[in-house]
């Protein structure tokens, strides 16, 4: 199991930042994107328990026996939930900044960029970032506060 | 001249303004804030009384498909009520300053009874039905904050529910009829509309298309039962007489002058559009019933108050009866008794509540020769008793002539059974003598019983009641000059035709001269009589049969409130599946009756079309599979896995449907589902307990019936299979490109022409996310009290352990 999560989380992971990033245009987007990430840390959470990401992966000592919410990745989910819903609402608000209705969305092409030739630039992407972290942030706070009862 | 739109919006806006600073008013002026609030009132007064000879509709539109909007229409009927509202408001407010000294709550108090001054202005004025409705609730709403105002008093909390109840019941009748006359506009008017006015300007075509709908004796019973239960008509009366237990300023003011007499005023308002046959036996019998009713239960009565609110109720009958009638004298009845009825039983409320702060009681039997000591009150009560009576030539005689010349005429042009209208009329006015008699003996005569020493009362609360009753004598004196000044406009925006008010004293016999004559003398040589009177109407109010309308209602709400103490642990016991059936099966009932009233026979046009491709076919049959084994699984690992596999079939079928992004979403959210199970699974027990046969039945059924509903539904909703696609699908699609500037059809709806949709969902997620996280917090520490308390907490597994 820990073999399998171990080389799978990281495919997971980059797949669904792709499937974000690739969502103007082919399936994919904020969401999905936002809950194939989830399924990743979950799988994590299943391999290994609560406390693996930071011990194991940041090399932080975890402090034993305080609640969860005061745990400090519970704390981070909550924060890119919050995170997410700033920059929903900030996206939005920008459009009314240049004179157009509420969460109004545009695009630019630029071109001659490096490696890609042609890069098309949506503010819908900005959108679809806060609806990603949106979605990572409260799953995860879900996922991880139900689990730990 | 079109009236002013500012000062109209000023003048209806203004007291609620001040109802919301009444508390900053209390701190800096306590007591004497009734002035203050006296000074709004005059400043509505005021401003009104800048518009007396305008005329017409002014507004601004809110929303404009539904042609709502915030619309003042300014006419004499309007205006009269209105002016009367704010003038009385002027009185109650010093009246109320003197009379609720030294009283707790009295923020509340003004700040409620400034709303109502508000509320009371816009139902006068709003011509938009929707604000009409509004202001309507509102006042039922402020009358109950004040009739609670002891809100440590059981009889007081009582009351009010009850008059809560039922006028806030009547309001609920009356958005139903104002509804049906926007449907009928639609027809009526070339598109819906909520104006009243324009209604009425098009009466004929209206009611053309009222009747043409099959809607016009709905609407009717409707507007007459909301009219019915605000101005305590018979048989929902009784809520007023209980609504005495409020302070008296409030009784004077709500339950005699003003509130009550919003239905009547709607009735008078939509007279010329509802006139019709239907119409008179309808209203002008509810009115006599409530007029004879009334005067009788006001002669039984043994309180001062009681008395009044019997008394007011019966008066209110006589004007709904004048409106009842389709002659011309019936409209000005109504109208002019309702500036009558304001000017006298107002004062006659002050001078109840004078009494009861003077003299410590309002027991009728107690009181008498109370002439000694408040010789200036007695004064005003001649005036105001004697009018009340309809003796000439005080004013409330006019107006009840009017009334008598209307049944005559109207008795005489049908004959047979309509001679009961006069007949009736006069018998309630010999009753109405007989009460007024009885009122005016608390000041005459002997002493009944030790009262202690009664206080001249001080110069705020005489002078209210005062101006009434003088301004009572001036309309007594010189009838035609109210007339010309206010009653005429109000006469012809309720009459049905042409119609030149002329008042004054008879100077020839005819026969409603000999029915006021036989009021007169049959009311004084009965006044002797009423003890034998009151006792046998008191034989009639005790009898178990239920004629007390009283009793229904106490047996209404006692009732509902044991069966829904009982239907309550049925539906809310605490077990989640007893929540999900329950929500499921009525939640799925009440879709299937929906589409059964609105879609009639089924039109399956989409299933005989569809070639199933093979593929199709056999993803879904192993879907079908997998659902069936999910519910026999034996185990809940099993279980899981099962709904896994439907899951992915499900995936599988979006793709060969050629739904990419579905297919994505459901993939990878089944995979998330599936991760979660196993994070759990660990936790629950490995097998299902035995069940129930009855519980495996019940279950299947709640299924089929969910079942059921998504299969009607989905053939209900989409399109055939040869369809275009709908004008919205079409935009989307030619717009994703250019508009959005990606290909992916969906996702540029999701970001960028739904993007405030994906907005609220995303609210949503996060409020999912936060309320979980509260609920977990809070679930331990509802434990843990539980667990204080010695208490078992409610076991949330039942049938599989």
């Amino acid at each position: 199991m820990r073999t399998t999560a171990r080389v799978t989380v990281p495919i997971v992971l980059v797949v669904s930042i792709s499937l974000f990033l690739q969502g103007h245009n082919l399936p994919g987007g904020g969401f999905i994107g936002g809950v194939l990430t989830t399924a990743a840390f979950v799988l994590i959470y299943v391999a290994y328990d609560l406390d693996y990401l930071e011990s194991g992966v940041l090399g932080r000592e975890v402090e034993p026996g305080t609640s969860i919410f005061e745990h400090r990745t519970v704390t981070a989910y909550r924060r890119t939930l919050l995170a997410g819903l700033v920059v929903v609402l900030g996206s939005g608000v920008a459009g009314i900044l240049i004179g157009d209705p509420f969460l109004t969305q545009g695009y630019v092409h630029l071109e001659g960029v490096p490696i890609y030739h042609e890069v098309e630039l949506a503010s819908a992407l900005a959108f679809d970032l806060g609806v990603y972290l949106v979605v990572v942030g409260s799953l995860l706070t879900i996922v991880s506060v139900v689990s730990s009862e | 001249m079109d009236p002013n739109l500012t000062i109209v919006a000023t003048a209806v806006a203004l007291p609620f303004v001040a109802a919301v600073l009444s508390p900053l008013l209390y701190r800096v002026l306590g007591e004497r804030t009734g002035y203050a609030g006296a000074v709004v009132a005059a400043a509505s007064f005021g401003l009104l009384a800048t518009e007396v000879d305008s005329h017409g509709t002014v507004g601004v539109s809110w929303v404009p498909a539904l042609d709502v909007g915030a619309q003042f229409t300014v006419d004499g009927w309007g205006l009269l009520f209105a002016l009367l509202a704010s003038g009385i408001g002027v009185l109650v407010f010093v009246y109320s300053a003197a009379y609720m000294h030294g009283e707790e709550g009295l923020a509340r108090y003004y700040a409620a009874l400034l709303a109502f001054m508000g509320s009371i202005l816009g139902v006068a004025l709003a011509s938009d039905l929707v604000f009409v409705f509004l202001f309507w609730e509102l006042t039922s709403l402020c009358s109950f904050v004040l009739i609670g105002h002891y809100t440590d008093d059981d009889e007081s909390r009582y009351s009010a529910r009850m008059a809560m109840v039922v006028t806030v019941g009547g309001g609920l009748c009356l958005l139903a009829g104002l509804l049906m006359l926007a449907v009928a506009s639609r027809g009526a008017l070339g598109g819906a509309t909520f104006d009243l006015t324009a209604m009425i300007a098009n009466d004929e075509a209206m009611r053309a298309a009222l009747r043409d709908s099959g809607l016009f004796v709905p609407a009717l019973g409707l507007i007459v039962v909301a009219a019915a239960a605000k101005s305590a008509q018979v048989p929902l009366h009784f809520w007023l007489p209980n609504a005495m237990v409020a302070p008296t300023p409030v009784s004077a003011f709500l339950h005699s002058a003003t509130m009550v007499k919003v239905g009547v005023y709607f009735l008078g308002r939509v007279r010329p559009l509802l006139m019709s046959p239907e119409w008179v036996s309808l209203v002008a019998t509810l009115g006599l019933l409530t007029m004879t009713v009334g005067s009788l239960l006001a002669v039984a009565a043994t309180d001062t108050k009681e008395l009044l609110a019997y008394s007011t109720a019966s008066h209110l009958g006589l004007m709904v009866a004048g409106f009842g009638f389709d002659v011309v004298y019936g409209g000005e009845a109504g109208a002019f008794h309702l500036l009558n009825h304001a000017l006298f039983k107002a004062p006659l409320f002050l001078v109840a509540g004078i009494v009861v702060h003077e003299a410590g009681t309002r027991d009728l039997d107690d009181l008498g020769g109370l002439w000694r000591e408040l010789p200036v009150t007695a004064s005003i009560t001649v005036i105001a008793a004697l009018s009340m009576a309809g003796i000439p030539p005080f004013n409330g005689f006019y107006s009840k002539e009017l009334l008598f010349e209307a049944a005559y005429e109207v008795a005489h042009e049908a004959g047979g059974l309509a001679w009961l209208y006069p007949a009736v009329a006069t018998l309630a006015s010999v009753l109405t003598v007989v009460y007024s008699v009885k009122f005016l003996a608390l000041f005459f005569g002997e002493r009944r019983a030790p009262v202690a020493d009664v206080h001249r009362p001080p110069i705020a609360l005489v002078g209210p009641p005062a101006v009434l009753a003088s301004a009572a004598v001036v309309v007594s004196v010189a009838p035609q000059l109210a007339v010309d000044v206010i009653v005429q406009g109000a006469v012809d925006a309720t009459g049905t035709g042409e119609a030149e008010l002329s008042v004054g004293l008879p100077t020839h016999f005819s026969p409603p001269v000999a029915m006021s004559a036989v009021a007169v003398v049959g009311g004084f040589a009965a006044y002797p009589f009423r003890g034998r009177l009151a006792a046998g109407v008191q034989r009639g109010v005790d009898a178990p049969i239920p004629v007390r309308p009283s009793g229904w209602y106490d047996w209404i709400v006692s009732t509902t409130t044991v069966t829904s103490a009982r239907f309550g642990p049925a539906v809310h016991n605490g077990l989640l599946r007893r929540y999900v059936r329950w929500v499921a099966a009525a939640g799925s009932l009440l879709a299937l009756a929906g589409f059964a009233a609105a879609a009639g026979p089924l039109e399956i046009g989409g299933i005989g079309g569809i070639g199933v491709p093979l593929a199709v076919a056999v993803v879904l049959g192993v879907a079908t599979l997998a659902g069936a084994a999910v519910a026999t699984a034996s185990s809940h690992v099993s279980g899981v896995l099962t709904l896994s596999i439907l899951g992915f079939m499900l995936a599988i079928f979006f793709i060969l449907a050629s739904a990419p992004d579905l297919a994505l979403t459901q993939l990878v959210v089944e995979t998330l589902v599936l991760l979660m199970f196993l994070l759990v699974l660990q936790r629950l027990p490995s097998f299902y307990s035995e069940v129930r046969p009855l519980a495996i039945a019940r279950d299947a059924g709640v299924s089929l019936l969910v079942g059921a509903m998504a299969f009607v539904a989905v053939l209900l909703t989409i399109p055939g299979p040869d369809a275009d696609p709908t004008s919205v699908a079409a935009y989307y699609t030619e717009q994703a490109v250019p508009g959005g500037g990606g290909t992916n059809v969906v996702n540029v709806i999701l970001v960028d022409f739904r993007a405030f949709d994906t907005l609220g969902e995303l609210l949503v997620v996060a409020t999912a996310a936060i309320a979980i996280l509260v609920l977990v917090t809070m679930r331990t520490r509802g434990e843990a009290a539980v667990t204080e308390a010695g208490e078992e907490p409610t076991p949330d597994g039942g049938d599989s352990p």
